[in-house]
């Protein structure tokens, strides 16, 4: 590149409306604002299907819905969640955040950026539309398994709309992590050293290069289930010399870097909510950059424990590599502890949907540990021990920081605060009702319930331990009730906020809210990790490092 | 195994206990009063390096016992008492025991009864037909995968008696929730009787006129 130019300006954007002012757009801000509100709308439609899901659950023997629809539903909940609410949502929020915490004006290939959003939509359209062709939607589960997802056994038309709707998810993610580290490399403000870039920033940086690697094997894998049932390839088929283990690998080589990437975004997010409400630096900057990345990398490694029962692996490498996962994990939760350590801390509701997250994710990864070790997998694998395991993981945690980011960046992204007594009440709605839903699964679990079964024998306390997640998932839904609610009431009412009402460190919180097309009028002097808070206290303020 | 599960889960609540504590302790205690700003201190260097070491040696320790249960658990006899070949389909499961002619099969509506003798090994040899099933008793706390093309292996020596509940615990199609089978442990008397009762059933069965 011979010219390193500030992208073009775009034409002042938020100040244009009207639809065709955001189909049109480039505005990384308004491309975040659209990722993000498509995911949380994403989310409400997964979230109808767990409530279908529990009610059919709720009790022994049930009949509300049929063996086919849930498998639909199971499907569809868990590609939903995890390709069109938790990973868009961080891209989204990267989006909108990313320019913002550097002190640049766009991203880096804002045209680029703007189809990345609309072919995942698409994707996720594609994927939904299966709801309504004959057959129905996809029923093979959201890691669709071959030979089960091979043209023999799933002929429905709604199988390939799921292949081709994540193949298009899937180019949309490697898109934009190129377009993230590029921004990130090259578009930083004056005085803004790799070493001063926001936690979040850096955690989007490891989460980019995850997507790099993990995905293309997500769209090879997809690529060869399509060819094996339309183009009459033998790739999972074992009696043509294939291998059904083959598509274990591939996926999972994807699969499980996949939780990293839901989940190192929302690291970045707690720790900025955790440094604002406790008023200091963060802990351990250097570690926490240095964790991410051994996380990330370490990920790479650990794929075949989600193979662990097939006979196929070699058990101790995959066992020793995800237990080691531990240490960089345990270092970030020292490093948060460290953050609250003698602080100043305050409870807003971003504050308690972050304090949410350590303790629900504390449990996730304590138990992610425990099914890291085989001889434990054999008896926890696919049964509802390790449902609860990966829900406390993406649920307890990536949902929980997602609330806390919306609380958190609402009144940048929109100029308007949301209640914060009602966010409480969310808030309790939230960690209560996700407590109630998951923790009895472990049991249920350990007593021996397979995951993705539609129904269940009435043996002794399976009744009583699903009727209790029943009941928290309804309570779950309340506090997603409260939180429309509260958005649109917040809206409504419109009580302009100050720019920075959190008393923020990074960038974001120099500008004005929303901030303007072009982010900055001017810029604080950068001379450290947070120049927003060595403005306001100059006398502390760090020179240099 | 159960050893396995104790440490891991003692552990873990131990670990959960004081991470759990350290997290609602600075909540307790230092609450905002008022406008001055606390320490604004960034490292302890000591304190990061001994909250990276205790982590990594409690997770060698963990996986050294993870090994060493996941080799006896994984270990095949050389000579098994007793060989049962598995075949999980669509929606049920076949045992045989080969150099016998006794053969049972199941439906989603009726799950085979598999038995086997009590204090002694039998090897099981799993795969599957059609899809990857996996065959699961939860009372072994064990199970293991069911895929077309491939042979699993693995040996059982229970040491209690009764009838225990298996399942299939990989998703397999409209009916999975009703893939289940019961593995009966009895004495090797009860074993060798049960044996000739199948056998003279079988032979009765084929001495009928097609």
């Amino acid at each position: 590149m011979s010219v390193i130019a500030a992208p073009t300006p775009a034409v002042p954007s938020l100040a244009r409306r009207g639809v065709l002012s955001w189909i049109t757009t480039t505005d990384h801000k308004r491309i975040g604002i659209l990722y993000m509100t498509t995911a949380i709308g994403f989310f409400f439609v997964a979230g109808m299907m767990a409530m279908l899901m529990r009610a059919q659950l709720a009790q022994p023997n049930q009949s509300i819905i049929t063996a086919h629809q849930y498998a639909q539903l199971f499907t569809l909940h868990g590609t939903v969640m995890i390709f069109f609410f938790v990973v868009p949502f961080a891209l989204g929020l990267a989006n909108f955040l990313i320019p913002l915490q550097i002190g640049a004006p766009d991203m880096a290939f804002p045209r680029l950026n703007a189809f990345t959003y609309w072919i995942f939509l698409i994707g996720a359209l594609t994927v939904m539309s299966g709801a309504a062709v004959n057959g129905g939607a996809a029923d093979t589960g959201w890691f669709a398994y071959a030979p089960l997802s091979g043209i023999k056994i799933s002929s429905g038309l709604g199988q390939d709309l799921w292949i081709i709707g994540l193949l298009m998810a899937s180019i949309s993610s490697i898109l934009t992590s190129i377009n993230f580290l590029t921004t990130v490399f090259i578009y930083r403000a004056p005085g803004m050293t790799m070493w001063r870039i926001p936690i979040f920033t850096w955690e989007m940086v490891a989460t980019s290069l995850l997507v790099l690697m993990a995905f293309p094997s997500l769209a090879a894998d997809l690529s060869m289930l399509l060819i094996d049932r339309h183009l009459g390839g033998h790739f999972f088929d074992p009696a043509a010399g294939g291998s059904p283990v083959l598509y274990q690998h591939l996926f999972w080589f994807f699969g499980h870097p996949e939780v990293y990437i839901m989940i190192l975004p929302y690291f970045g997010v707690v720790t900025e909510v955790i440094c604002t409400f406790s008023r200091k630096p963060v802990f351990g900057y250097t570690g926490m950059v240095l964790s991410a990345f051994a996380i990330a990398g370490l990920s790479m490694g650990v794929w075949a424990h989600h193979m662990f029962t097939t006979g196929a692996v070699s058990d101790p490498f995959f066992a020793a590599v995800s237990l080691l996962i531990a240490v960089p994990t345990g270092i970030k939760f020292f490093n948060w502890i460290g953050t609250m350590w003698r602080g100043s801390i305050t409870f807003q509701t971003p504050m308690l949907f972050a304090i949410g997250f350590l303790l629900n994710f504390l449990d996730g990864g304590i138990t992610g540990v425990m099914v890291a070790s085989p001889p434990i997998d054999f008896h926890a694998k696919d049964s509802y021990f390790l449902v609860s395991h990966f829900h406390y993981v993406i649920g307890g945690g990536s949902l929980f920081a997602i609330f806390a980011a919306m609380f958190f960046w609402f009144p940048k992204v929109f100029g308007v605060k949301l209640n914060e007594v009602w966010g409480k009440v969310c808030f309790v709605c939230e960690f209560v009702g996700f407590n109630l839903t998951f923790f009895p699964m472990y049991f249920l679990g350990v007593m021996g319930m397979p995951r993705r079964v539609y129904t269940y024998p009435n043996l002794p306390g399976w009744g009583l331990l699903n009727s209790l997640a029943t009941l928290g998932a309804a309570i779950m839904a309340v506090g997603v009730i409260l939180f429309i609610v509260n958005v649109i009431a917040s809206v409504k009412r419109h009580t302009p906020v100050p720019d920075d009402p959190w008393g923020g460190f990074t960038l974001e919180w120099a500008t004005s809210s929303p901030p303007p097309p072009n982010n900055f009028d001017w810029l604080p002097p950068i001379r450290s990790e947070r120049p927003v808070f060595d403005l306001h206290h100059p006398e502390l303020a760090k020179t240099g490092r | 195994m159960h050893l396995d599960w104790t440490v891991f889960t003692y552990a873990g609540l131990a670990v959960f206990a004081i991470v759990g504590g350290l997290i609602v302790f600075p909540l307790l205690v230092w609450r905002r009063r008022g406008d001055a700003l606390p320490p604004q201190f960034r490292r302890n260097v000591p304190i990061e390096i001994v909250t990276t070491v205790i982590p990594l040696i409690m997770v060698v320790l963990l996986f050294i016992l993870s090994y060493r249960v996941e080799s006896a658990v994984e270990h095949l006899a050389p000579v098994p008492s007793v060989v049962v070949n598995v075949v999980g389909f669509r929606w049920s499961w076949q045992f045989s025991y080969p150099g016998t002619d006794v053969l049972v099969a199941g439906t989603p509506q009726r799950g085979p009864e598999m038995v086997i003798p009590l204090n002694e090994t039998t090897r099981i040899n799993l795969t599957s037909v059609d899809v990857n099933h996996r065959f699961w008793v939860p009372a072994f706390l064990f199970k293991r995968d069911a895929i077309a093309g491939m042979n699993n292996a693995f040996d059982w020596h229970p040491e209690r008696l009764g009838s225990f509940p298996g399942r299939c615990a990989e998703f397999c199609g409209l009916e999975h929730a009703f893939m289940t089978f019961t593995v009966r442990v009895v004495s090797p008397a009860d074993f060798k009787r049960w044996l000739l009762e199948q056998r003279s059933r079988s032979t009765a069965y084929r001495k009928t006129p097609q």
